[in-house]
């Protein structure tokens, strides 16, 4: 790697390389470069076998620690599989009416640039990653983990025949180790995208709820069974939208006793209007700048339009929008084509005894409507 | 001023061939005759209003003076030289909703001067022309209706519209309701006169530019014929609905406007085919009804100051921070950033009535934010 170079240039090589990897290991989903076979469906009826596991691990991008882990573990690559089309699938449902609608093009580039989407992107894709592997611990595909073994849940002895939680615990710790995070960079991108990073795996774990089922005497709560469940991903992604809505953007601040850079939120948007709401100043006026809060993503540049296709998405051009409330905004003013389709339906359903249900099948017409191109 | 242009040229050209100094002041001519040829019978509505008893019958001097009218819509002045104010009006109002549905767009149907009014921009068939011709159409038919039922106009009086079939048997039909017959006919005959009466060689951009202000003509006046309800009033015994006459009239004119927006959003692009008629540039979107709005050329660039296209530019506009739509600053300012000023608005507040009977308010200053584009 380092020959015929001078040491100062094989050091900077190295640490590009080093800076590099920490990055890119923080990541884990989609680039929008893998051959479209890559698309997981959602999981096989069949057991795993012995060794596939391990072809599937090649398969999947990873670095070096991450497939000597995958390789330990064999459950771990169907999960990961899953917890890439979940993030997928969910991405696509939360940005299904605005601009940017989180699609494979132009995902690289956007990657690179650290706008509000790449902070979603990371939070969304972790988030994911720690939801199937909490889940795939209670279903029993891992091997290394089971249920949810945390002390405080009443009538222990009860729960043999209790529901399994959700290990959340074991994952937390597992995607620590996965993600690299250990190691703290001082580079203030990779800051940034760890911190976005545990936005997502905060949001996952704000959703853990503690379910308790009654079942004394005659349904009583005398005897109680509870358990932690993870809320549906759903969720927590409406909440990781919420998030990016009121993403803060930063700038980078040495803090002056501790010598460690920290993450200065920039003056935050006020959406309700209080009497003692702080204007808007611009990022000029950092003076007295809050650290940006835990549960706030946070982002460096403004991002783009995405109205006319760029190197970072397609345009709106084409996209199908709602007359009365999409459409306005979704076609950045260029008006919209209306067009007639055909759509059949199942419809007069009725059940017949026993136990099937019996549809007919109805023609309708309905007028879709597509974004000009200019 | 023809003349002392014919008189400079041969005075230049003496020492040429005459030919060469004919040719010349027919090109000039030419060139005279395009520009006159811009101005239009909008500019009726720029002048101030001119009293009735200005128009005194057979003073013909009048309609000549007028300027941005064809030969044929003179020749209509000279025949109902009283419709002339309402024409005027109506065109002022269609000229005030423009701006109000556009207000929130780069090009805010802003006036440019008294004779072309819009200036260069309607000479392209985009949207925004079809738009424009359709709402003074309709402005026309709202005004001369509205004239006749006040009984302003000599040839014309209450509408003699026939009762609806779907009105109860047992309400009256009379009233006096705004002669929507008249206004559409007199519209009909007045507007399209400039497009009637020339032609052009079939397939020519000309005749394409005629038939697609024809068609939008048509789109407005129908637009005013299509909302305009039956409305009715009570006054049986004491007020009560035992007794009701109803009658036809228009609908506000921000209805109008609405709907005129709507079709603009989803207008229908279109060009000539071999046999010199307009069809639509897709296939597979809904072919225009009468009641849509058509255009040829795709919409100029509104961002920045063209004056072949005769756009403005969106330097120094208004735009709102948070904004999603076209008029926030990302899309009304075309990326280019905006500047923050502090406005003082000084406003009416803290009004209270006296007895007897005025109104007395105090004035309130408020400073707010405004952004600029820059």
């Amino acid at each position: 790697m380092c020959t015929g170079l001078r040491r100062t240039a094989c050091l900077l090589r190295l640490t590009a390389i080093c800076v590099f990897l920490s990055h890119t290991a923080a990541y884990f989903g989609l680039t929008g470069r893998e051959p479209l076979i890559f698309l997981p469906g959602p999981f096989s009826s069949d057991p795993p076998s012995g060794k596939a596991h391990l072809k599937q691990c090649e398969q999947l991008s990873l670095t070096r620690r991450q497939k000597r882990l995958c390789r330990r573990e064999p459950g771990l690559a169907e999960t990961l599989r899953e917890s890439v089309r979940l993030s997928l699938m969910e991405c696509r449902y939360q940005f299904r009416n605005e601009r940017w609608n989180c699609s494979m093009d132009g995902r690289g580039s956007l990657l690179k640039r650290s706008f509000k989407e790449t902070a979603f992107l990371l939070a969304v894709s972790s988030a994911a990653l720690s939801h199937a592997l909490a889940k795939a611990c209670s279903s029993g595909r891992m091997e290394r983990c089971t249920c949810d073994d945390s002390p405080g849940l009443q009538h222990r002895e009860a729960w043999q025949w209790g529901v399994c939680g959700d290990n959340l615990k074991y994952s937390t710790k597992f995607l620590k180790k996965f993600l690299g995070q250990k190691r703290v960079s001082k580079d203030l991108r990779a800051h940034i995208d760890s911190h976005n990073i545990n936005v997502g795996i905060r949001a996952v774990k704000s959703g853990l709820k503690t379910t308790c089922k009654c079942h004394g005497v005659s349904g009583s709560c005398a005897v109680r069974t509870c358990w932690k469940q993870l809320s549906p991903f759903h969720d927590t992604g409406r909440l990781l939208k919420y998030r990016y809505d009121t993403a803060v953007r930063v700038l980078s601040v040495t803090n002056a006793a501790t010598g460690e850079v920290e993450l200065a939120g920039g003056p935050r948007r006020y959406t309700s209007t209080s009497p003692g709401s702080v204007a808007a100043g611009g990022p000029s006026s950092a003076a007295v700048t809050p650290r940006a809060r835990p549960t706030e993503l946070v982002y460096l540049e403004e991002s783009p339009s995405f109205c006319r296709p760029s190197r970072y998405s397609l345009g709106t051009a084409g996209r199908p929008c709602a007359k009365d409330t999409s459409c306005s905004s979704l076609c950045c003013g260029r008006g919209y084509n209306t067009a007639l389709r055909l759509t059949t339906l199942s419809c007069h359903c009725q059940v017949r005894w026993c136990c099937h249900v019996e549809c007919q099948t109805c023609l309708r017409e309905e007028e879709v409507y597509t974004c000009k191109k200019h | 001023m023809f003349l002392r242009h014919g008189v400079a040229c041969s005075a230049l050209t003496g020492s040429m061939d005459t030919r060469h100094g004919v040719v010349a002041i027919t090109f000039l001519a030419f060139f005279m005759q395009v520009v006159v040829e811009a101005s239009s019978w909008w500019s009726l509505a720029m002048n101030p209003l001119l009293i009735p008893e200005a128009y005194i019958i057979g003073a013909q001097p009048l309609c000549s003076q007028l300027a941005g009218l064809s030969k044929g819509q003179k020749k209509l002045c000279q025949l109902y030289q009283d419709h002339m104010q309402y024409i005027g009006e109506g065109a002022k109002t269609g000229i005030r909703e423009c701006q109000f549905q556009f207000r929130h767009r780069r090009w805010n149907c802003s006036t440019v001067d008294n004779s072309s009014v819009f200036g260069r921009v309607m000479q392209i068939g985009s949207r925004e022309t079809a738009f424009t011709y359709a709402i003074s159409a309709a402005g026309v038919v709202n005004a001369v209706s509205r004239a006749c039922r006040e009984g302003e106009l000599s040839s014309c009086g209450c509408s003699r519209a026939a009762r609806p079939k779907e009105l109860p048997r047992d309400w009256l039909w009379g009233g006096c309701g705004d002669n929507l017959m008249y206004g559409y006919r007199f519209s009909k005959e007045f507007v399209d006169a400039r497009e009637r009466e020339k032609t052009y060689a079939k397939g020519s951009m000309e005749s394409a530019r005629l038939m697609m202000n024809l068609h939008n003509n048509e789109a407005g006046r129908r637009v005013v014929s299509d909302l305009a309800h039956v409305s009715c009033k009570c006054h049986g015994v004491s007020g009560s609905c035992s007794l009701k006459t109803c009658w036809l009239q228009l609908a506000d004119f921000r209805k109008v406007g609405d709907l005129l927006k709507e079709k603009y959003d989803s207008g229908a692009s279109m060009k000539l085919n071999a046999r010199g008629k307009l069809v639509q540039v897709h296939n597979k979107f809904n072919p225009p009804t009468a009641v849509d709005l058509v255009y040829i050329d795709p919409s100029p660039d509104y961002c920045v100051v063209n004056k072949t296209t005769g756009s403005l530019g969106t330097q120094g506009r208004l735009c709102n921070k948070t904004s999603e739509g076209m008029d926030g600053c990302a899309l009304m300012c075309c990326g280019r950033g905006y500047d923050q000023f502090k406005a003082t608005l000084v406003e009416r507040c803290h009004c209270k009535f006296h007895w007897c009977c005025y109104v007395k308010c105090k004035r309130c200053t408020r400073t707010v934010d405004q952004f600029v584009c820059k």
